[in-house]
């Protein structure tokens, strides 16, 4: 794809210096930052566009975004997935405005052109008003991206022709994200529906949020914290044995201790399904990680998604400006649940992390004045503070990627800026280092590695 | 005309009375002006033990799609609640540490288009309203949010308790950055 803005000269390192571990605020609230965050970042990564179980049958369709770009994701007769710009090419009109649904074809309101569910131009109204040679319907089809790809479930496309492969661009946290997709036999599914709501936020105040900032949960979710736990506080942190770690950009922070999220989420019941599913989760995902599931933990996946592993809130947040995002929030559970505990999940989920949860309610305030400060010119030119647990990178036996120990640490978060910073700069998506070099070279099976299990 | 993005209203109900129509008008007026105040307490003394609470998430569909998003309470809902979970998130308020409700954030319901009508239980009503709850916080954060409603109310001991509420908000994407609210 010609991408005009990418030859300009690149000069993003000046917003950050990670070893040092700070930020510039401007890229947080900056216009023409974001618009270069639109063409080097969500034009050219590999993007959560759906889930599979949400396109269970042949002409089943959502729409969504990738980055501003409106696109609509459909399941075609042979079990593929396609993805393509919501555009009508005569003059550009949406030609779906429905969330969901199923389908047969396409056809855009303003001169009636019809599309089949592979997006090919399959006719138009009125159709001799062409005369012969004015048009090529091969050529006039919606916009397909360039690729599309799914791990275990998660439906991820890109406009970006060269660059990673999905596996190389997942690389090492296919590890970490077995826990969350593939902790029990027949994979997960999205329950049905998807709640959004609006914040007056930059989209990377959610994104580091959840890769990393396990040290505001104590603070900001207090009163969170205890409305679902009678009372109780957030047990103190176990700084020896919680970590950081980070693959690409993606990161995923948590401990080791097994229930910390589990009993947020406030459903005895839930908690009681995975204590008797663990020793079978140890089988099959190893000791290591059958320990982590359900502890206090989050993660994000480069660029947009996020979601708390055992709280089973699954999110995006979806760039509108500089100063606000969509945020699009589904509950993500194991299609082998019984349906009573998929319904305590999902209330569960709903009561902490809803827009009327109780732990919701009192992240999108801090984010949004995050961000909405940088209106001051003098404010906007001052550092952030990233520093924290900067000194404590550890080689870990078993656990793969970029890994810092004690779950209190910005570790995650630099290194998603890291990746930002990468991303913004490359002129050649090959040629970007991985982050670290990878353990699991070319394996997509993460599961029942061996050498991999030992706590 | 499938219209799966309202409320299916049962149509077949007998105006109540005149005196239990002012009565439970009243009582949503008083049940508003407990919620503007945040008087939680004096709210919750309204709700019925047996109470479900339930404001679906409701995506934007074509018209010819069936899917129910309305009675399906298995599918995303912002409140799907017992009187149990509301009263859990109500704890939230308590703890004194609910950063984003202090300073407070100023509420004013206005309930309209009240109708009562007896339903096959001589105790309980079927009330329909609509809402407009403005909310305004810190120097210039508002927002509204805007919907009908549908609840059964019980009669016990010469006062209304509600047992049933489906609220549809008009929203797609709710235009909010959280639902610190009931409606
Ligand atoms: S814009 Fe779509 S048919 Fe003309
Ligand atoms: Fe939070």
């Amino acid at each position: 794809m010609r991408m005009e803005r990418l030859g300009r000269e690149p000069e993003f390192s000046r917003y950050m210096d990670l070893k040092e571990g700070w930020l510039d605020r401007r890229i947080f609230s900056d216009a023409d930052i974001y618009e270069e965050e639109l063409y080097r970042i969500f034009a050219r990564s590999w993007l959560f566009v759906a889930h599979e179980s949400q396109l269970p049958r042949a002409g089943d369709f959502l729409t969504t975004h990738m980055g501003e770009d409106a696109v609509i994701v459909t399941r075609q007769p042979d079990g593929s997935i396609k993805v393509y710009l919501n555009s009508c090419p005569h003059r550009g009109n949406k030609v779906c405005f429905a969330d969901a649904g199923n389908t047969r074809r396409f056809v855009c309101n303003y001169h009636g052109w019809a599309f089949n569910t592979a997006g090919e131009l399959q006719g138009m109204h009125e159709e001799y008003c062409y005369d012969e040679g004015d048009i090529d319907r091969k050529k006039n089809g919606l916009r397909q991206v360039a690729r599309v790809g799914s791990y275990k479930g998660l439906v991820f496309a890109t406009f970006a022709e060269d660059g990673p492969s999905l596996d190389a661009w997942l690389g090492d946290f296919r590890w970490y994200l077995d826990m969350l997709l593939d902790n029990e036999e027949g994979g997960t599914e999205l329950i049905g529906g998807c709640i959004k709501s609006v914040i007056s936020a930059n989209w990377k105040f959610g994104v580091e949020n959840f890769i990393g900032d396990a040290y505001h949960a104590g603070w900001t979710h207090d009163s969170g914290c205890r409305s679902m736990n009678n009372g109780q506080p957030f047990p103190p942190i176990d700084m020896e044995n919680s970590y950081h770690a980070s693959v690409n950009g993606h990161g995923w922070e948590f401990g080791t201790e097994g229930v910390g999220d589990l009993f947020l989420l406030g459903r005895p019941k839930v908690m009681e399904y995975y204590e008797k599913m663990r020793p079978k989760m140890a089988d099959r995902l190893g000791t290591m990680r059958s320990q982590i599931f359900g502890s206090v933990a989050s993660a994000s996946i480069f660029p947009n998604v996020s979601f708390l592993p055992g709280i089973s809130t699954f999110r995006q947040w979806q760039p509108k400006g500089p100063m606000q995002f969509e945020l699009k929030t589904w509950v993500i559970v194991n299609k082998a649940m019984p349906d009573d505990i998929k319904d305590e999940v999902t209330k569960g989920v709903m009561q902490t992390f809803g827009p009327g949860g109780t732990f919701e309610m009192d992240d999108g305030e801090n984010w949004e004045n995050c961000t909405t400060v940088n209106r001051g010119v003098v404010t906007r030119h001052e550092r952030l503070h990233y520093r924290c647990g900067i000194g404590r990178q550890i080689d870990h036996d078993t656990l793969p990627g970029i890994v810092y120990r004690g779950q209190y640490n910005d570790a995650n978060q630099r290194g998603f800026y890291q990746r930002w910073l990468d991303m913004m700069e490359a002129t050649d998506l090959g040629a970007m280092p991985p982050r670290p070099e990878p353990r699991l070279t070319g394996i997509a099976e993460t599961r029942d590695l061996p050498g991999l299990f030992a706590l | 005309m499938n219209q799966t993005t309202t409320l299916e209203r049962p149509r077949a109900g007998a105006a109540a009375s005149l005196e239990v129509s002012h009565a439970l008008t009243q009582t949503l007026y008083r049940e508003a002006r407990r919620l503007d105040d945040e008087d939680y307490a004096g709210w919750v003394a309204m709700l019925a033990d047996d109470l479900h609470y339930h404001m679906p998430g409701i995506e934007t569909r074509y018209r010819r799609d069936t899917t129910d998003q309305v009675t399906d309470l298995t599918r995303m809902a912002y409140y799907n609640d017992s009187l149990d979970e509301i009263k859990k998130r109500l704890t939230r308020l308590e703890t004194g540490t609910a950063w984003s409700e202090d300073p407070a954030t100023r509420y004013t319901h206005i309930i309209t288009n009240v109708e009562v009508e007896n339903t096959d239980k001589a105790d309980e009503f079927r009330v329909f309203s609509n809402f407009y709850a403005y909310r305004n916080r810190n120097e210039r954060d508002e927002d509204s949010l805007i919907g009908n409603r549908i609840d059964i109310w019980r009669e016990t001991g010469g006062a209304y308790q509600l047992v049933r509420r489906r609220i549809i908000l008009k929203h797609n994407i709710m235009l909010s950055k959280n639902l610190n609210i009931y409606l």
